[in-house]
């Protein structure tokens, strides 16, 4: 009879169709706010319950970096941050102080950023913004005080100003004020990437803040992340990051207000001690860095900065100065640039977009 | 004063016959909630597929135009977005049934073009809400909900036109 | 259970039913099976985002479908926030933060978009089975 092959190939098209919409990737994901911005951890192929330890993990050691690092939240009433500390014996001058050895490896690395971005990426300027409100969990328009301003500026703190000895540091200029805002979150991916590593975990993507770094894949494809349209709640492109690769942005929508239809960004040109008003985001893309460099997470965050606040002309010379080949602008115009090796790498998400390229 | 008087034929009869029958089944659905919005049994359609079966094709689209423009206008409706959807629908079902009736009838009963004219019912309905009631998106989703309900509801709407087509065949029985 | 009279009766009538169908019908009714799933497995899972998760903290608060029109008060770290949604798209349309940054950000319409409100510590993002990517990048 014919039948029965019939309502047999039916149940079996019904079982086969319910496994196809049912099936469930190995994908742990879990997202949380520490470092006052939310990090997103993903982890593939690992146990749900091992995986979800190792993101404890990885989020207290955030949670205490976050805490030692602040730059202006003491951690009680009265018990400043370990970087607090160290500002406060920074403004009152030559004291040396012990600190640990791997703020010591922070600092000595951001100086060698510092002098490589020709003092366009300064940690040392927590003065200025705090001066422009922007060591607050809120921002609001601030009455601009261009005379205290320019006293600042002229104070002129470097990192260069920082001398360090045996885990001991003291400052030379006592308008010195770190501030690690541009540094810490690119510090804490490297810092998850390598436990990750090391707890053999072998696919994974960690998310601080919109700072990215990739471990392995998602299954057989690369991980998959969305570039932030600056004006727009989408994303304007999608870039595959391949193992060991790290994508950051600095952009003028996240932490901004506005006085008198101006925008005024959180990145500041430590040149004039405003913030920088010619470029609405810029994204970089980072591989893997060799070992006694700075590494990628690192390199994604701070990069962005010198980029964002070079003069429109030398955009392309500051992203050079720190080995960064791949990266896209867009200026306060809405015109985006593209370097020449980030075209390839970039997927626009809607048709006719208009760019120019970067050598 | 002249008195024009419309010459009627015995098919315009029976298409006004056919047609009322439609539209009360019509109606019906109308007045009765549904639990998904959108999603009706459209048993007027048996009486399409009936006519289908018993006059052709012809009789069998006048029955279900008509259909859709009076129930509109009894309903008040007409050249609303219902209406534009109704008919859409019907005229997309209507093509579908002409390219199945020429299938073999060896080997496809109503049930087989009522499926075909339930899906085509729908894809009709579904390019205007696409098209024009709600142009960015958003009922995607809803597609496989409308599909698996016009496969049910065509299923079901075939097997009763088959019974009614067959009682008809065997008890000459006039409407 | 199978043999009790009422069950033969279903079966006889189920088998009446079936009986008539000709062999093209079965071809029609597989096909429009077949069809059905398809549809289910590619629309239901695939770009077109079918709900918002709005997340406080580190905890899912809840997931709503977006086929509806409806406001959702949530308590923040900072106070109560209004996200609307709206047939297919959800926003934050009242927040008790200053920057305002997350009801500027507008309506939400494709998987994989987010509205993330830092001070007050709610997100929205609209979820699909495959986002067109797995994080995003700000």
């Amino acid at each position: 009879m014919r039948k029965p092959y019939v309502i047999i190939a039916l149940v079996a098209a019904l079982v086969f169709g319910a496994y196809l919409l049912s099936r469930e990737e190995p994908l742990y994901h879990t997202q949380s706010y520490v470092f006052g911005t939310l990090v997103d951890i993903s982890i593939y192929d690992e146990d749900d319950e091992r995986a979800r330890s190792l993101s404890n993990h990885i989020l207290q050691d955030f949670q205490s970096l976050h805490n030692r690092l602040h730059a202006w939240k003491p951690i009680s009433e009265g018990k400043p941050s370990e970087l607090g500390q160290l500002n406060s014996t920074f403004e009152r001058g030559r004291m040396l102080t012990n600190i640990s050895p791997d703020l010591v490896a922070i600092l000595v690395d951001a100086k060698v950023l510092s002098v490589k971005s020709h003092g366009l990426f300064n940690p040392a300027i927590g003065h200025l913004i705090g001066t422009w409100g922007f060591q607050r969990d809120e921002f609001s328009a601030v009455d601009v005080n261009d005379r205290k301003i320019k006293k600042l500026v002229k104070s002129s703190p470097s990192m260069n100003d920082i001398v360090l000895e045996n885990n001991t540091a003291y400052s030379k200029n006592s308008a010195v004020k770190l501030d690690l805002g541009g540094y810490a979150k690119g510090y804490a991916l490297d810092l998850a990437a390598n436990y990750l590593r090391k707890q053999h975990v072998n696919n994974a993507l960690i998310n601080i803040g919109g700072n990215i770094i990739a471990i392995g894949k998602h299954g057989d494809k690369p991980w998959r992340v969305g570039i932030q349209h600056p004006r727009a709640p989408t994303a304007i492109a999608t870039v595959d990051l391949p193992d060991g690769w790290a994508v950051g942005t600095s952009g003028d929508y996240q932490r901004y207000f506005m006085l008198k239809g101006k925008r005024y960004c959180h990145i500041i040109d430590p040149r004039t001690g405003y913030p920088a008003q010619h470029t609405q985001s810029v994204t970089v893309l980072v591989a893997p860095q060799p070992a006694n460099q700075s590494q990628a997470g690192v390199l994604s965050d701070v990069a962005s900065k010198p980029i964002f606040i070079e003069s429109p002309q030398n955009r392309s010379k500051a992203a050079r100065e720190l080995g960064i080949e791949n990266f896209m602008v867009i200026d306060d115009q809405a015109n985006i640039f593209v370097s020449t090796n980030m075209v390839k790498k970039l997927n626009w998400l809607s048709p006719n977009v208009k760019f120019a390229t970067l050598q | 004063m002249k008195i024009t008087q419309i010459q009627s034929t015995e098919d315009d009869h029976r298409i006004a016959k056919l047609a009322a029958i439609a539209i009360a089944l019509h109606m019906v659905e109308a007045v009765i909630p549904s639990p998904l919005p959108g999603v009706k049994p459209g048993i007027a359609n048996i009486v399409t597929l009936y006519v289908l079966y018993q006059y052709g094709f012809a009789t069998a689209a006048w029955v279900s135009i008509l259909r859709v423009f009076a129930s509109s206008l009894l309903l008040g409706q007409f050249l609303s977005p219902t209406f534009v959807l109704s008919l859409s629908g019907a005229l997309l079902s209507l093509c579908a049934l002409w390219l199945a009736m020429h299938l073999p009838k060896k080997w496809f009963s109503p049930v087989s073009l009522s499926i075909v004219a339930a899906f085509a019912h729908i894809a009709g309905q579904l390019i205007v809400v696409r098209l024009w009631l709600i142009p960015n998106a958003g009922v995607s989703y809803l597609i496989p909900m409308f599909a698996a309900a016009a496969l049910f509801f065509g299923l079901v709407n075939g097997l009763i036109a088959k019974k009614l087509i067959k009682i008809e065949a065997t008890n000459y029985l006039h409407l | 259970m199978l043999n009790s009279p009422h069950c033969n009766n279903l079966r006889a009538q189920l088998k009446s039913l079936t009986q008539e169908f000709l062999a093209g019908d079965w071809l029609v009714l597989i096909a429009s099976i077949l069809c059905v799933i398809y549809l289910f497995q590619t629309l239901w899972t695939n770009e077109h985002a079918a709900k918002v998760q709005i997340r406080l903290g580190d905890k899912i608060y809840a997931t709503y479908s977006l086929n509806q029109q409806r406001e959702i008060h949530v308590h923040g770290k900072l106070g109560d926030a209004t996200i609307s949604i709206a047939q297919g798209k959800a926003r934050f349309s009242k927040s008790p933060c200053h920057t305002q940054y997350c009801v500027h950000q507008g309506w939400l319409t494709h998987a994989g978009q987010a509205a993330i409100c830092l001070p007050n510590q709610i997100s929205l993002e609209l979820l699909g089975e495959t986002k067109p990517y797995d994080t995003l990048n700000y």
